[in-house]
């Protein structure tokens, strides 16, 4: 891509778009838009910890995603579009911690958990363990953390992940394999 | 699945956004998108009008020619100054050296 057609491409908004084109663009966007926000809104919630934060967090996150639509479109190459729209979202967090002079408050130990098992003991011998679960994770390193994130809340594969943070699919698996490990070393839990 | 790929799967839940949310979201692109087209054709409008024809009028190409001219005139000056303050400071730089050196 030339300079002058980056420059284009950088300042494009949809508006800008004949109707016919910017009709279907919209409709594109409304089922990126369905079929990811539970995505968007579950790694919000697991790095912000409260519904309030995470609720601004996603519609921020699709807005700026709707402004630059079209241009990631055509860069994809027809690739699926939920990494460029979780990094967004992961970029969006960062400039919230720091806009607002905030850290996480401990996020993922605010995090309700969801127990799977049924019946009064099992439930809270379940939350227990996920309590166990979250606290754990906090003492990740972030990077660490927001890879498991991805894997398990939001059923990203490898190579989703490694699109999300901007590297590359080995490093994600060694990234995901070292995670599990500490998390494992750190709850005292056997490997199978 | 090892042990402690389940606790994750367990504990890391996918989250439901609340209903609201959904409608939210879909309100303000909607109002975004709205407010976009009648700024655009608005702005087409009078383009097309009275600011089209004030472009057109050569009396109008006065005022930016001056402004263009005054800005360089600002910017010169301002480098005449800069070239200045440097040629002191490096004066005064070579003679602080100088003394520096030729201090026992």
């Amino acid at each position: 891509m030339s300079a002058e057609e980056a420059k284009k491409a950088e300042s494009f908004e949809p508006a800008s778009l004949d109707p016919a084109a910017k009709a279907e663009l919209d409709r594109a966007f409304e089922e990126l838009y369905r079929t990811h926000l539970r995505d968007v809104y579950s790694y919000a919630y697991y790095k912000v910890g409260n519904q309030h934060d995470a609720e601004d967090l996603t519609e921020q996150a699709f807005l700026q995603a709707y402004r630059h639509f079209d241009r990631a479109r055509r860069e994809s190459n027809g690739r699926p579009l939920r990494p460029w729209l979780i990094r967004i979202a992961h970029n969006l967090a960062s400039n919230y911690y720091r806009d607002r002079s905030r850290r996480p408050q401990t996020p993922l130990e605010n995090a309700e958990p969801i127990p799977a098992k049924h019946g009064t003991e099992a439930i809270a011998e379940g939350r227990e363990e996920l309590r166990q679960v979250m606290e754990n994770l906090q003492h990740l390193p972030d990077d660490r953390r927001e890879a498991l994130i991805m894997r398990f809340a939001l059923g990203m594969d490898n190579r989703e992940i490694a699109r999300a943070l901007g590297r590359t699919d080995g490093a994600t698996k060694v990234l995901i394999h070292r995670a599990i490990k500490q998390l494992q070393e750190e709850m005292g839990v056997d490997d199978d | 699945m090892t042990d402690i790929e389940r606790m994750l799967a367990d504990a890391l839940r996918p989250i439901e956004p609340p209903e609201m949310l959904s409608g939210r979201v879909e309100d303000t692109l909607g109002a975004i998108t709205q407010a976009a087209a009648e700024e655009l054709s608005d702005w087409a409008e009078a383009l097309s009008e009275s600011e089209l024809r004030a472009l057109r009028d050569p009396r109008n190409w006065v005022r930016p020619v001056v402004a263009v001219s005054a800005g360089s005139v600002a910017t010169g000056a301002l480098i005449l100054l800069e070239m200045r303050r440097r040629g002191r400071s490096q004066a005064k730089g070579g003679l602080r050296s100088l003394t520096e050196r030729v201090r026992p």
